[in-house]
């Protein structure tokens, strides 16, 4: 495995200059994306609706939507990817697991770029700077484990049945709104009525845990309860392992059916 | 089954191996659905790409796969790789491997021909070191001067196979699977490759090479294998592998009257003496005859035969080719040679029928070995006949033996 580090490397760097090469303004197009969502949901749930009180609404919102958009371009760009490297897979034996996860490692650069943009500004607008801080590198680490699984499981099913990326496609969207990005779920009012409704969006979506603990510690520079840290590294680990154990299983046929 | 194979060893055993007979499958959610619940579209049988193929290849051994389209040469070759799995049977390479299918396998096509080149080493498992250590010895072997530092989508294919060969050679791979690529460069830099191939095999690397050129073959492999349908067919001295594929490609010709634009094939060769006895050793300066029997098939034409005598080091002696009307009977055709102008050694004769005024290299049909006893007192290929002289003196010294009689 280690022989292959370097192809890693070199599929990350590929990658990369691939997204980016012949766009004028490059790596801009990473803060352009999310600050256009952010402005979008701000001023239309904030000023025009009064939906949300939220203060610092904005940066609320992008310390969510940070999480949000490296999960679900990950997991867009990693379904695809396989399928797009078909000459790679169907000519060279080498761990196929290389491609998909290159993806994924692509999607740290705007994540990262993002979070030093936004931690700064959120210590000084919020200016409650702490020692949970630093609980950001293993939900990170937890994040990209969670997100590689998934990407791993998609990619290979993506190979076999080419709807895979058009589901996964409709049902982000939907997901989207229901991770909490915009709002904090147990606080949604509607939810008084009908009990069941908060323990199930909060629990029964697993990348909302991730939003919503990472946001603890940008956002509101606590430490998440226990639950749901607890939540987060059992649903990375079992993501990671069932991801690798079914691209495992299903990689043979690759060359086969790329 | 997990077996330890030696470096630079290839098994295959009892190799099966089918794939569904539409490539196009793409199996959506929908079929899959239905296909659950029943009413399934009646299904073509898969096709054998394998069927019971057992191969075992020495380390160090050359060995050329051979046979027509679709007989299992590239699966074969994509089996060992790894790439495909088998269905059942044992397919495996010792030590490291390295292949080289198709044309780009790995290239970016925004991607200069270095930044591919290393997306190539290192798809091929050879780590950065490696790569640092070797990129200018492969870019000098490339022979691709600037165009290195060019995106390969301003390359030709030609160029495509200079830069993943180059790749290939300096793998310093236990094995080697090559499929075809190499038809596509142009003939110095084929021959740049085989040589490259010879000197792997050399060092003890295992090199299984399919191609559809014979020429290719018969430079690069002492053993052939054919293959027919997914089996082994034939599995043994290439010479005599080739005959047999000619055979088999005959057959196919003969029935859909000259597939391959040929109007007659070689039937036999054979070497005689001057006595009209079949020999295989000759001595310098005998008769020697090449005796072919030509059969026509398709309407009879033009035809062009080619005799080629290369010595064992490689190269080419001599060559020479003689158009001729073939009617609708088979016919003998003899290349009498009154004194053989060889010096001691072994060679392979080589004789090929190629329509007239074709462009292409030419393709040898047969391949015989014969050798030339060794000759006192002259070393190398050609006995040129010359004699010693002491030309100051004016007083001639008498020939020395140099290869051909001495003559009083």
């Amino acid at each position: 495995m280690l022989r292959y580090s370097y192809l890693f490397s070199q599929l990350v760097r590929r990658e990369l200059r691939q997204k980016y090469k012949g766009s004028v303004l490059g790596v801009l197009w990473y803060f352009i994306n999310p600050l256009v969502i952010m402005a979008l949901y701000g001023v239309m749930l904030g000023p025009l609706l009064h939906a949300v009180s939220i203060p610092d609404y904005p940066i609320f919102i992008l310390a969510g939507l940070l999480v949000w958009l490296f999960f679900s371009q990950s997991l867009l760009a990693a379904s695809g990817s396989l399928v797009e490297q078909s000459s790679l897979v169907s000519r060279v034996r080498f761990p196929r697991e290389a491609v998909p996860a290159a993806v994924v490692a692509v999607q740290l650069v705007p994540f990262f770029a993002m979070l030093l943009m936004l931690l700064p500004v959120s210590l000084i607008i919020r200016g409650n700077a702490s020692p949970a801080l630093l609980e950001l590198v293993p939900l990170v680490v937890l994040l990209f484990l969670f997100t590689l699984g998934l990407s791993l499981l998609v990619a290979v099913l993506h190979a076999y049945y080419r709807d895979v990326q058009p589901v996964l496609n409709a049902a982000l969207m939907p997901l989207f709104f229901i991770s909490g990005v915009l709002f904090q779920i147990e606080k949604l009012p509607g939810l008084h009525s009908h009990h069941w409704a908060e323990p199930l969006l909060r629990w029964g979506n697993p990348i909302a845990p991730f939003i919503s603990s990472v946001r603890t510690v940008v956002f509101y520079c606590r430490t998440p309860d226990t639950p749901t840290l607890l939540y987060v590294a059992v649903a990375a680990v079992l993501s990671a392992a069932f991801g690798i154990a079914l691209f495992r299983r299903m990689e043979g046929e690759l060359a086969v059916v790329l | 089954m997990t077996r330890v194979l030696a470096p630079g060893e290839v098994v295959l055993e009892e190799a099966w191996r089918s794939f569904p007979a539409r490539t196009d499958r793409a199996k959506t959610l929908k079929e899959a659905v239905t296909s659950l619940i029943g009413s399934r579209p009646p299904e073509l049988p898969p096709t054998r790409a394998l069927a019971g193929v057992t191969l075992h290849i020495d380390p160090g051994e050359t060995v050329g796969v051979v046979g027509r389209n679709g007989a299992g040469k590239t699966s074969t070759l994509r089996v060992l790789a790894g790439i495909i799995p088998l269905h059942t049977g044992f397919a495996g390479c010792g030590g490291r491997v390295a292949t080289l299918i198709e044309l780009g396998a790995g290239f970016g096509r925004e991607f200069t021909g270095r930044e591919n080149m290393r997306l190539n080493g290192a798809l091929n498992g050879m780590r950065r070191e490696e790569i640092d250590e070797r990129i200018d010895e492969m870019i000098a072997f490339s022979e691709l001067g600037h165009f290195i530092d060019a995106p390969i989508k301003t390359y030709s294919s030609g160029m495509l196979v200079r830069l993943g060969f180059s790749v290939a050679a300096h793998l310093d791979a236990d094995v080697l699977l090559i499929d075809e690529v190499l038809a596509v460069g142009d003939e110095a830099f084929q021959r740049k490759c085989l040589r490259r191939i010879a000197a792997h095999i050399e060092r003890g690397s295992t090199v299984v090479l399919v191609s559809h050129a014979p020429a290719t073959i018969e430079h690069a492999c002492r053993r052939t294998v054919v293959l027919d349908g997914g089996q082994v067919v034939y599995d043994g001295p290439t010479a005599a592998g080739l005959r047999f594929y000619h055979r088999l490609m005959g057959l196919e010709s003969a029935t859909t009257d000259g597939l391959l634009g040929e109007s007659a094939v070689l039937q036999e060769v054979r070497l005689e003496d001057g006595h009209r006895r079949p020999r295989q050793v000759f001595g310098s300066g005998e008769r020697f005859r090449v005796v072919m029997t030509l059969q026509p098939i398709a309407p009879a034409g033009q035809v062009e035969l080619l005799v080629e005598v290369r010595p064992a080091a490689g190269g080419v002696v001599f060559r020479t080719s003689r158009e001729l009307t073939v009617g609708t009977e088979r016919r003998l055709v003899s290349f009498d040679v009154a004194s053989l102008g060889l010096l001691g050694g072994d060679y392979d004769l080589a004789v090929g029928v190629r329509q007239p005024g074709e462009d292409a290299p030419p393709l040898f049909d047969r391949v015989l070995s014969f050798s030339v006893a060794p000759v006192a007192g002259a070393e190398g290929v050609v006995d040129l006949r010359g004699s010693w002289m002491l030309e100051a003196d004016q007083i001639e010294v008498g020939p020395v033996e140099s290869g051909s009689e001495v003559r009083r």
